[in-house]
């Protein structure tokens, strides 16, 4: 993209006026992280009058990368986000494509869709929770009345489990956000392709990836953004429903630096593990943002 | 294109919030607390964060009965999470940040350590006279001492107990168990005769209560967490005995898979509605079984010390468990602070704990008041019982005990061998009492 001298007179005009929420962004933001980094890379000893710190480098980082729990932490946070993210994806576009349809009753089913994605995630672990209970839970009672197991099934305590049961949940509550972004990008389609398309002869498959994936590819892209950045935040569900249990198999990252902070008072290394994780979910958002924008661009050449 | 770029910013902030909780809420240098009583002649409110006790009214009722005897100070309740690690994480948040409230807070018997390192409890020793420490049941202050000073009061004390059905026992011809393999035994008869569903409960999931029970267990057993020179001792024989004993209970039927996700509500709920035959749980499991509308085993049930293993002495092991009041050091209302501890480890304020609420007493008169003894059945037990402490005299107590039960947790799961588990466990206490740790 050439940027001619008019383009540049808007851009000034633009940053002009995003300067004062770049300012509250920076207060809000930039200063915990700022302060995190800072905290991170002291030893931090709590006093009577304060916390006290003293300066040691990268060594809370050299504790916390010469731990397995991290790097375990670190692995389940990573496939759980990728495994939920593309169901997440492969799910919110059929739902989308049912919905863009002019159907009778599409605004009850958007709406009934929402639900889930409205409530707050530590309710909807806690309705989980019921389901998945070995001893009381709807699941167990449904499978067992329709004889598909013979014993109740611990659900949310053998590793095996845990992680697709919470994955489930995960599932249950997020699509409907996927769907509603793709939602929207399907229907700023102009249905001239669509009948340009069928005109030509083309299949329904083929319209859907000549015409609808291309177009929806932005929209795509930016559910998945989101999703992998919420995904890395991962916290509130294996809190409620396996305190990151059995043994740490379902311990996200953010619950390790809960952990290290608020229970043992480990503030160095647990702000060591909570930058970390920042790091890692501003590269991942820097290099989505970047794909995103190759797509644009291509898309209005 | 900005609007996305603008809601990745959005959702990078909602992350950092995580580490931005971690700053302290003030920089400003909290006054240290003055030694001189406030004056008192106003009304004076403070704050008292407790979990609850016993999921019971009590806390309301010794508010009640305080405010009585001290009209000046006004007590508002803060009520805390019943789950012990998150109650202490909104603590050390509050307290850590410099904040006044709450005043009194109500903590675990293994959080002085912790709590005295890093300056979140007020040494009661600069403010009570050493005699008002006397009035305790002995060995109790020395749990809250930390190099010579003493961080928290003792306010109640708990104890595992084995509750069992009376009437199936009876039913069954089979005597109370004495030891654990017996408890496995009769147990599983009860079981296969379809007389109960579930044969013994217990709390195995991943959390500070399984710490407990797996206490119990190695003690009887022979072992320990550390030797005698601090060093991490739980890869032994006697820790493989009472591991594979634990998980033996699963894999024979004799306890649902389910235990190893059970807290003690599950486990009690489980008991109470007449599922399981044996329970271990607290002393307060006897009010919580006798109380009509949310038991269903009123009357038939009976409580005795923990069994131990075959040929291992008389008796088992109960871990000792519990609650003291500590002072926030931020708070501004040190002297009111002090009277309601004073009157909360009280002979009135304790006899109501344990003949109402059948809670074992710190206060020593209390204790041993044979009034008192009658209305508690498990408060005349707890003579008979072989206590045993959990290794929290140290800052690092937090990371000991979930290196124990995460580690515990996953051979109950069966995610790991038992062998493999234990090996783990003491390599992590290693890393725990360490210097490079997380």
């Amino acid at each position: 993209m050439r940027v001619n001298k008019l383009d540049r007179g808007y851009a000034i005009a633009g940053y002009a006026m995003v300067t004062p929420a770049l300012l509250v962004i920076a207060l809000v933001t930039l200063f915990p992280i700022g302060y995190s980094i800072y905290m991170s890379l002291n030893a931090i000893q709590s006093t009577y009058s304060g916390f006290q710190f003293s300066f040691i480098g990268l060594h809370n980082y050299a504790i916390i990368f010469g731990i397995a729990e991290f790097w375990q932490s670190l692995g389940f946070t990573t496939g759980y986000a990728i495994v939920t993210v593309v169901i997440e994806l492969i799910l919110g576009m059929l739902t989308a494509l049912a919905l863009n349809q002019p159907i009778k009753g599409r605004g009850f089913a958007v709406a009934a869709m929402l639900i889930p994605w409205t409530l707050i995630t530590v309710i909807s672990a806690q309705m989980w929770g019921y389901i998945f209970n070995p001893v009381y839970g709807v699941l167990n009672a449904i499978l067992l009345q329709l004889h598909i197991i013979g014993q109740p099934i611990l659900w949310l305590g053998l590793p095996n489990l845990a992680i697709p049961s919470l994955m489930v949940a995960d599932i249950w509550k997020t699509t409907p956000f996927v769907t509603m972004i793709l939602l929207a990008g399907l229907q700023l389609i102009p249905t001239e392709l669509y009948e340009a398309a069928r005109i030509d002869g083309a299949s329904a498959v083929r319209v859907f990836f000549q015409v609808t994936f291309p177009l929806l590819r932005p929209s795509i892209g930016l559910a998945a953004l989101f999703r992998i950045l919420q995904a890395f935040g991962l916290f509130d569900l294996p809190f409620v429903l396996t305190q990151g249990g059995p043994g740490t198999s379902t311990e996200s990252i953010a619950m390790l630096a809960y952990k290290a902070l608020f229970n043992d008072g480990e503030f160095g290394p647990g702000t060591a593990v909570a930058v970390s994780t920042v790091v890692l979910v501003i590269l991942l958002a820097l290099v989505s943002l970047r794909a995103l924008r190759t797509q644009v661009g291509e898309v209005e050449s | 294109m900005k609007q996305s770029l603008l809601a990745a910013f959005a959702v990078v902030t909602g992350l950092a919030s995580l580490t931005a909780c971690s700053s302290p809420s003030s920089t400003t240098a909290p006054n240290p607390p003055s030694t001189s009583p406030a004056p008192t002649s106003g009304k004076v409110t403070i704050n008292w964060a407790a979990s609850p006790i016993a999921n019971v009214g009590i806390r309301k009722q010794l508010i009640q009965l305080f405010e009585k005897a001290n009209p000046s100070i006004k007590v508002n309740l803060i009520s805390q999470p019943s789950s012990t690690d998150t109650n202490r994480a909104s603590l050390i948040t509050e307290i850590s940040g410099g904040s006044t409230t709450p005043d009194v807070f109500m903590g675990d018997v293994v959080w002085p350590g912790q709590f005295a390192a890093q300056s979140l409890a007020e040494p009661l020793n600069k403010h009570f006279p050493a005699s008002f420490f006397t009035r305790f049941a002995p060995g109790l202050v020395q749990g809250a001492t930390i190099k010579g000073n003493v961080y928290a009061a003792p306010f109640f004390m708990d104890a595992g107990f084995l509750y069992y059905r009376k009437d199936l026992l009876q039913k069954a011809h089979l005597p109370v168990p004495k030891t654990w393999e017996q408890l496995q035994s009769e147990a599983k008869t009860l079981v296969s005769n379809k007389m109960v569903k579930y044969g013994f409960v217990w709390e195995g999931a991943s959390y500070e209560g399984l710490t407990c029970n797996w206490m119990e267990y190695l003690t009887d057993a022979g072992g320990q967490v550390f030797n005698a020179q601090g060093k991490p001792n739980m890869d032994t024989p006697a820790a493989q005995h009472a591991l594979s004993f634990m998980r033996g209970l699963i894999t024979s039927g004799v306890s649902p898979q389910a235990v190893s996700v059970f807290q003690e509500p599950q486990a009690m709920n489980t008991f109470n509605n007449g599922q399981a035959a044996f329970l271990r749980n607290w002393d307060y499991a006897w009010a919580n079984s006798q109380t009509p509308g949310q038991s269903s085993v009123v009357g038939k049930v009976g409580v005795v010390p923990l069994p131990t293993f075959a040929g291992h002495g008389a008796r088992g092991y109960a871990c000792i468990g519990g609650w003291d009041l500590y002072i926030n050091p931020h708070s501004k209302h040190m002297a009111a602070d002090l009277t309601f501890i004073n009157w909360m480890t009280s002979v009135p304020a304790q006899t109501v704990l344990a003949s109402q609420y059948s809670e074992i007493p710190t206060n020593a008169t209390v204790q041993n008041s044979p009034a008192v003894r009658a209305k508690n059945p498990v408060l005349s037990i707890v003579g008979q019982t072989n206590l045993v402490a959990r290794p929290a005299q140290n800052p690092y107590y937090a990371k000991v005990s979930t290196a124990i039960y995460t580690n515990v947790n996953a051979a109950l799961a069966g995610q790991v061998s038992v062998s493999t588990a234990l090996s783990q466990a003491n390599a992590q206490l290693a890393s725990a009492v360490g210097s490079s740790s997380l």
